[in-house]
């Protein structure tokens, strides 16, 4: 493991540093900044305001919400999380281009919208069949005399 | 070292996270950065093509994969990131911060890691919605960051790899929890107290959570990917682009108006120069009973839309050859396009193959497409397929 370790540390480094040379030497420096603001920009927009509120999140979810019904709340939450990743851009700019490039001609919204709707739902009947199903067996086991 | 930890110092309690999981969800954006890197690199290799390697022409539809896969996998890798980077959070918080100088080096490379990552995904994104505010050229900066991302990847897997090593033989719904503190200096952790029962975790398990993104990174997939994959443009609820509802069911990269050629591409007295040993010129009435070519090529754009369409135009190489040109000449197409991507080269396959077309879906060539007059040929990025031509050389 240790050969295999040198040698990945090394070819990192040399491409690491192949990139930022090719950026230090053919991008101007007008657009350099720029780019550093935005490295900067994401790591601190990721690890200080989207990171914590994940958290936030996920600490209230605990203790709000039963572990029963919070396994399905999460799973919902990640999916629709996941796409609205996606979505948000194109929902913003949305009809910032001319008609024929046939780009960002979609009502991203209501697509959201409706994809969120498809999730609460399916997570609902799942989470409605747990609890049916929980009923039964503690009504089966009350019968039984447990 | 841990009872001189600050009472104020954030501590993480959930047990979801662990290194058994984060080494497979590492494993899997790993695996999409690779993809990117490779399908960039042959991206790249269309424009700048060594001299002894010309682009090939056959499949006709290798751009078209090649691209399609870089800009569907781009997409899914935001969320898949993300998830990533959730999963090691708690990372950030290790308590001494810096421990030594070696890592304090580990700590700067994975800052330059997550930022190149996240800054390289998000503006490849914002260039397929044609945003271009972050206010630098594109190209070169994907390109080049592309090496520091792939580079920093390499360096963080050399670091990691017995935490990568122990995560992977871990069972995901065992193995450690991952906190603050590292695994391997956690008594709590599974492999240094022997075996412990599985941690619970009462909300979602770490499977649950694992099928949970990777059914909401696959519904992304299947409603953005119709840009590309025509039999799923129906459910494209998220595609960026919708390629049927360009004109001549063809999308559209550079509108004329944006290109201002409206004026000089729609004039009566348009003329093709062709420049060569015996040069000669070609108007717009010659133009018809030599387009007698047809070919099914794709056309695809380096932001990742593509889709299949009929041509119909002129034989590029015999144009050339009527100029005193052979097929292993090497040909600049060039625009009456003032300024941008107004010209191009065609070599090799690609210029046996090349149409100089009029006609797309058996229609002439609407404005916005290159009206007169456009090449396309197979395997190649939309851009370079100029379009509104006003010249043809014979450059050698």
């Amino acid at each position: 493991m240790k050969a295999w370790r040198i040698i990945l540390v090394l070819a990192g480094l040399l491409l690491l540093a192949f990139g930022v040379f090719r950026l230090l030497t053919e991008i101007p420096t007008g657009s350099l900044i720029k780019l550093g603001i935005w490295l900067l920009a994401a790591l601190i927009i990721h690890d200080i305001l989207i990171s914590p509120a994940v958290v936030g999140v996920s600490w209230t979810l605990r203790r709000t919400v039963p572990d029963r019904g919070r396994r399905y709340l999460q799973w919902a939450l990640i999916m629709i999380a996941v796409l609205t990743v996606i979505a948000l851009p194109m929902i913003v700019l949305r009809g910032s281009q001319p008609p024929v490039k046939a780009l960002l001609l979609r009502d991203y919204a209501a697509n959201l919208a409706l994809l969120i709707g498809l999730i609460a739902l399916v997570t609902l009947l799942i989470y409605g069949v747990r609890v049916a199903r929980d009923r039964h067996r503690h009504t089966a086991s009350v019968d039984r005399g447990e | 070292m841990l009872q001189h930890r600050p009472r104020w110092w954030p501590s993480f309690t959930s047990t979801l996270r662990s290194t058994a999981m984060t080494a497979r969800i590492g494993r899997l954006l790993g695996i999409a950065i690779g993809v990117l890197f490779l399908t960039g690199l042959l991206s790249h290799y269309q424009y700048e093509p060594w001299r002894w390697l010309p682009v090939p022409a056959r499949p006709v539809w290798g751009y078209r994969l090649t691209q399609g896969i870089h800009v569907a996998t781009g997409i899914a890798t935001i969320p898949l990131l993300l998830i990533k980077l959730w999963s090691v959070y708690p990372n950030l918080f290790r308590f001494p911060p810096l421990r030594s100088i070696r890592h304090a080096l580990e700590r700067i490379s994975i800052a330059i890691l997550v930022s190149a990552a996240l800054v390289q995904v998000a503006t490849g994104f914002l260039n397929v919605l044609n945003w271009y505010g972050f206010g630098w050229f594109f190209v070169p900066v994907h390109r080049f960051l592309g090496y520091v991302l792939v580079g920093s990847v390499l360096l963080h897997i050399g670091v990691k790899l017995p935490d990568i090593v122990y995560g992977l033989r871990a069972r995901v719904s065992e193995a450690d929890v991952l906190t603050e503190i590292p695994w391997n200096e956690n008594p709590a952790s599974h492999s240094n107290a022997g075996t412990l029962a599985d941690p619970p975790t009462p909300g979602i398990s770490r499977r649950g959570l694992l099928a949970a993104a990777g059914t909401g990174i696959g519904v992304v997939v299947i409603t953005t990917v119709g840009q590309t994959v025509t039999p799923l443009a129906p459910v494209g609820l998220l595609a960026p682009r919708e390629c049927s509802r360009g004109p001549q069911r063809v999308p559209v990269n550079r509108t004329a108006e944006q290109a201002e050629v409206g004026t000089s591409a729609m004039s009566a007295n348009w003329t093709l120069q062709v420049v060569g040993p015996k040069p000669y010129a070609l108007t717009l009435a010659d133009l018809e009973p030599r387009a007698v070519h047809q070919a099914r090529f794709p056309i695809n754009c380096v932001e990742g839309w593509s889709v299949g369409a009929q041509w119909r135009g002129l034989s590029l190489l015999e144009i050339v050859k009527q100029a005193g040109g052979t097929a292993e000449s090497r040909i600049q197409v060039v625009s009456l396009e003032p300024v941008g991507y107004n010209h191009s080269f065609v070599v090799g396959p690609q210029l046996g193959a090349a149409l100089l077309a009029t006609h797309l879906n058996g229609e002439r060539l609407d404005l916005d497409h290159g009206y007169p007059l456009r090449l396309i040929a197979p395997n190649r990025p939309g851009v370079l397929n100029t379009k509104w031509l006003s010249r043809i050389e014979i450059v050698s």
